[in-house]
């Protein structure tokens, strides 16, 4: 074990196991204090009591989704993290043979200052780009290049959905957005029978990984045997992804490691990089050129706000004067919205933000009464941006008060249950 | 005024009270005002609008979008949702719910 920016990791970088038996989130029996707010923020339930003194853990990782907010609101650091590739990508670094690649998500770059001291999120995709340079690796590609590949594709996939509508044979509509990892996995464990509604699109990371190893390696003159893809995620869930079997399509494993802000700023701590003095630099062209829609995916109704960009100019024809659709953005809850399209009609969408509201939409298609054409789902409150592997919030362990509270209250109920 | 010890005391634990519930209320109040997960999102809309960070807003004009996806030299010669594309950029989704219904059997609870 050992500490991350508040937070411990077990060091274990799995190869070819099968995701669904790893942990990743464990509470820590002797740390836990039985306060229960890891319950009340998990969206399925499945970290609980697990004996009269009221410790918490999860019973099983079938009914985890992976996303982490039980350890981003645990005020005692009693939840770790099961999964940790940092020394394996420090031994890739050193290796001359291997060809590393980074490939950050939009949402690392509002995170990642604040493990420096800067201000809750504060833009640092400069110094990023910078940082990942310095610590060694060998082609800066980001994942909002394939953001916006994404959009491309899952935009085409909702079109042909809505112009098939209603034919033999025809993916159904409403279309759900497949981004997210702990939704998938959510989908995929309690509404089964909604899969033809996701989108067949992989997340961005999920294209990133192959594209470089096939497009990035054509292009780059590289064997592409030799490339090893870093994932840098505010997520937890996306170490589940990268792990799943079929995330293989470049002919090797399409993502080699995952880590997320918190390991992505132990490394540059641990290499010694002053962060706060660098310059601000550009990721490599070819898979690391982005567009303001693609860093929006870093918050709940990004990707609908970045989908309608495009839907928009396709289907009507006409340029999209104004790109902000402020309709769609949610901090919290459902938003649904009406967008006319001349030339068109009406696209009616939705965005959930956390699991639970997610279900009611998911309800509601199960149902057959969603009036949705595309909705989208982020698993974190907020979105990306609240990720399970971004830096804490500093209120969470300084609130002296609230966890004095908690501890008193705990050690009070602990000697009734015991009397 | 003279204090002994055990006033003294008291009153830096009174004075300790105060300071820790004061400075707690005025937290509170500001993180209804505006929590931190609101902050890191208005920073991602206002990268999205500046133009010193995003020239461009929308990814179909992403000149690296358009030269993959190019119709004569592109990689993705066939477009978005070409054959290429589905073999490298589409997946399938695998029907989990056999293990969580065997949990709910052994007698735990879930949400869902």
């Amino acid at each position: 074990m050992r500490q991350i920016e508040g937070v411990m990791y077990q060091t274990n970088a799995p190869k070819g196991v099968d995701p669904d038996n790893i942990f990743f989130v464990q509470v820590d029996a002797t740390k836990c204090e039985t306060c229960g707010e890891c319950e009340e923020v998990c969206p399925t339930g499945v970290i609980q009591s697990i004996n009269d003194a009221g410790i918490r853990a999860v019973v099983d990782p079938a009914g985890c989704v992976n996303c982490g907010q039980c350890l981003a609101h645990c005020p005692y650091g009693a939840i770790y993290e099961g999964v940790s590739y940092v020394d394996e990508i420090f031994e890739k670094l050193k290796d001359p043979d291997t060809i590393v690649v980074s490939m950050p998500a939009p949402a690392v770059r509002y995170g990642l200052g604040e493990c420096f001291g800067t201000p809750t999120g504060t833009y640092v995709g400069g110094q990023m780009h910078a940082a990942l340079r310095r610590l060694g690796f060998d082609y800066i590609w980001d994942n909002e290049f394939t953001a916006d590949v994404t959009i491309m594709e899952e935009g085409t996939e909702l079109i042909k959905r809505v112009k098939n509508h209603g034919k033999p044979g025809a993916y159904p509509l409403p279309q759900f957005t497949s981004c997210c990892p702990g939704w998938v996995k959510f989908a995929e464990t309690f509404y089964p029978d909604l899969l033809p509604n996701m989108s067949t699109c992989k997340s961005p990371i999920g294209m990133l990984g192959p594209l470089a190893k096939t497009y990035g390696a054509k292009q780059t003159h590289t064997k592409a045997k030799k490339i090893y893809t870093v994932s840098i995620m505010p997520c937890i869930a996306k170490k589940y992804e990268g792990l799943r079997p079929e995330l293989a399509d470049s002919g090797f494993r399409d993502i080699d490691a995952t880590i997320n802000t918190r390991e992505l700023a132990y490394m540059i701590k641990t290499a010694g990089i002053d962060f706060n003095s660098l310059p601000s630099e550009q990721p490599d062209p070819i898979l690391g050129e982005s567009t303001g829609a693609a860093t929006i995916f870093g918050n709940s109704g990004g990707v609908m706000e970045a989908a309608l960009r495009l839907a928009y100019e396709v289907l009507s024809g006409k340029k999209l004067a104004d790109p902000n659709i402020l309709a769609v953005r949610t901090h919290e809850g459902i938003n649904t919205a009406d967008v006319a399209v001349p030339g068109f009609g009406t696209v009616k969408v939705a965005v959930a933000s956390g699991l639970d509201n997610a279900a009611k939409l998911c309800d509601e298609v199960r149902a057959g009464k969603s009036p949705y054409h595309f909705i989208e789902i982020m698993t974190c409150p907020g979105g990306c941006v609240n990720g399970g592997g971004q830096p804490l919030d500093p209120e969470l362990r300084a609130s002296l008060f609230k966890s004095t509270v908690a501890r008193i209250n705990s050690r009070f109920r602990a000697r009734n249950t015991r009397a | 005024m003279i204090m002994n010890r055990r006033a003294f005391i008291k009153a830096c634990g009174i004075m300790t009270g105060y300071a820790v519930l004061s400075l707690n209320m005025v937290k509170e109040a500001a993180a209804s005002a505006m929590d931190f997960v609101g902050i890191r999102q208005k920073s991602v809309y206002d990268a999205d609008a500046n133009p010193k960070i995003y020239k461009i807003r929308k990814s179909q004009d992403n000149p690296m979008v358009k030269k993959i996806y190019d119709p004569k030299t592109g990689y993705l010669v066939d477009g978005p949702c070409g054959n290429l594309s589905y073999h490298l950029l589409h997946t399938h989704y695998v029907d989990r719910s056999a293990k969580v219904a065997a949990l709910k059997a052994k007698g735990f609870k879930l949400n869902f």
